[in-house]
């Protein structure tokens, strides 16, 4: 069974004008997936649909199966984590205190700790910190171990590899396949760094609110689809050893 | 935090009960005389009790709204709700109506609150639900215009209600009485009853709508049932004694700074912080001047501010 499908998904924020068109995907149980696309062109409106927070115009999303509007709010929660994009808040709670919030969709607790959550982004020492205190790429860390904490089986994020330095980024890619093998996660990613892009099990390709193209690394990082995709004439080599790399 | 939350109570409960005897006539628990138990249950009971009560609604309705408007200087004078109490309460004060005896006041006052309300919800209503920045620039429109007319009525009055009006405008607890406490208390508790119970909730509102729909909730619902148990908390709170400032905005801001900022443990620390200043606010205000007594409203900022200031200036526990 499929854990997310898109059944030709339109949406709109404005009266007549279309914004996502006919777009269909799916996604299977551990998969690893990179949304792909130029600013603007749809990948945090579709994770705002696939998450429900959204609600499709035409067609059909269903989560494991189900329509995802179905689902009561704390039964979705159980499944399903989204981070958005912007992350702000002004009311100064400790790292502990923000963490423990993953833990609210369950009566019991689970059975990852919020100190277990802490520490897989490495912020051990910064449990009783103000998160108002931390510095963005931290902030953007206690937000990734709620999620972590929250333990639904699919994740969609929404870049959030945006403001960590290197090593952040590919220890938190590093977790997430880590967590992909030990709790069968599925994660729905989306980003813009290219060479990142390389690391998934499959990349959507997004343009303009349509689907350009969906396949591994090496069918989708190419000049003909990442030309069409940016509007900009880039080259990209592919390596043996499996590396993709930009070059302008 | 359990002992913390345990000593808080202990010491908030000491002292409500210290308050009841002391004031401009020190009573001694011990061997009370007749004109003694007279002015304990007559009149500083019921006095303490509306006071913690309008305190405890005050604190609690600022943890919330700070929250839901996910803005930390809100209070629950910004939502304009206090401005329509205070501009019907006023005019029933200068124009001396008395339709409901000793109720009349408060309720004009509730009834002013009520509409100001549902008109402010009413603003700030769109796609479904409540939207935190419109609710807070209709809310803080609406206190202007309510505060000119208020001006405008008093600039035109000349009479002896205008005093008393002024008085209740800074919170005026001298007209406190047993008849008032049971329509107080019922308002008073079920929303502070509700804003306990959905305080995972407005944890969440706090990160966002997106974050909390993500971790199980429905930010639109939580939003409003929020603003339906602080409508009710501020609009009990403004009719049992007017307007009381610095407890909303800064009490939270206080105890964030002693229990941290979880709500389900801020909103009852709030709550009691916000009883106990009170409480020792008006004990000082019918003191020190006595038999004049000052507006409870003045004392509390007198008080709170500078200790607010001084947390301020010590901890790195505000982010603005």
């Amino acid at each position: 069974m499929n854990i997310l499908d898109f059944d030709k998904v339109s949406f709109s924020y404005e009266k007549d004008r279309s914004f996502i068109r006919d777009l269909s995907l799916s996604m299977k149980n551990r998969e690893f997936i990179g949304l792909l696309g130029a600013n603007g062109s749809g990948k945090s409106t579709i994770l705002k649909l696939a998450s429900g927070i959204l609600k499709s115009a035409q067609g059909k999303i269903n989560l494991w199966g189900k329509e995802i509007d179905s689902y009561g709010h704390r039964d979705r929660a159980k499944l399903l984590s989204y981070l958005p994009q912007l992350l702000d808040v002004s009311i100064p709670f400790t790292v502990k205190e923000f963490v423990s919030m993953g833990q609210y969709p369950y009566d019991a607790k689970p059975e990852l700790t919020v100190e277990d959550a802490i520490e897989m982004v490495g912020l051990t020492d910064y449990t009783k910190s103000f998160i108002t205190n931390l510095s963005g790429g931290e902030r953007r860390r206690v937000y990734i171990a709620m999620t972590l904490l929250q333990g639904a089986g699919l994740v969609l994020l929404d870049e959030p590899l945006a403001n960590l330095d290197i090593k952040y980024q590919i220890e938190l890619l590093r977790l997430l396949k880590e967590l992909r093998e030990k709790r069968d996660i599925t994660v729905l990613m989306a980003l813009h760094d290219i060479n990142i892009a390389s690391q998934f099990d499959r990349l959507l390709l997004i343009k303009e609110g349509r689907m350009l193209g969906s396949g591994t690394p090496h069918e989708i990082l190419t000049k003909k689809m990442l030309n069409n995709a940016f509007d900009i004439d880039i080259e990209m080599q592919h390596e043996e050893t499996g590396g993709i790399y930009i070059r302008y | 935090m359990k002992l913390k939350l345990i000593c808080i109570a202990i010491v908030a409960l000491m002292i409500f009960i210290v308050t009841l005897f002391i004031g401009p006539r020190l009573i001694s628990p011990f061997g009370m005389t007749g004109i003694e138990k007279q002015i304990l249950f007559s009149i500083r009971l019921p006095r303490v009790i509306i006071s913690v009560l309008m305190g405890m609604a005050l604190g609690a309705s600022g943890a919330v709204l700070q929250g839901i408007l996910r803005n930390p200087l809100a209070d629950p004078y910004i939502l304009g709700i206090s401005s329509g109490a205070a501009l019907v309460a006023a005019a029933g004060i200068i124009t001396g109506v008395s339709f409901f005896g000793v109720f009349t006041i408060p309720v004009l006052a509730f009834t002013g609150a009520l509409i100001t309300g549902i008109f402010v919800g009413a603003m700030g209503w769109k796609r479904g639900g409540f939207w935190p920045d419109r609710l807070l620039l209709a809310g803080v429109g609406l206190g202007f215009l309510f505060s000119a007319l208020l001006m405008l009525i008093m600039s035109l009055s000349s009479n002896e209600g205008l005093k008393r009006a002024t008085l209740w405008i800074f919170g005026d607890l001298s007209i406190a009485d047993w008849s008032l406490i049971p329509y107080g208390f019922i308002f008073i508790v079920v929303g502070l009853g509700i804003s306990m119970f959905r305080s995972k909730a407005l944890n969440s509102l706090i990160l966002g709508d997106d974050l909390s729909h993500s971790l199980g909730f429905s930010p639109k619902k939580e939003r409003f049932i929020l603003f339906i148990s602080v409508g009710l908390m501020t609009a009990a709170s403004v009719s049992l004694g007017g307007m009381i400032g610095f407890i909303g905005l800064l009490v939270p801001h206080i105890g964030r700074f002693m229990i941290g900022s979880d709500s389900r443990i801020l909103i009852p620390v709030s709550a009691l912080g916000g009883g106990v200043l009170l409480c020792i606010a008006d004990l000082i205000g019918k003191s020190v001047l006595s038999p004049m007594e000052l507006p409870a409203g003045i004392i509390t900022a007198i008080l709170g501010a500078p200790y607010f200031l001084y947390i301020l200036r010590k901890k790195d526990v505000l982010s603005f």
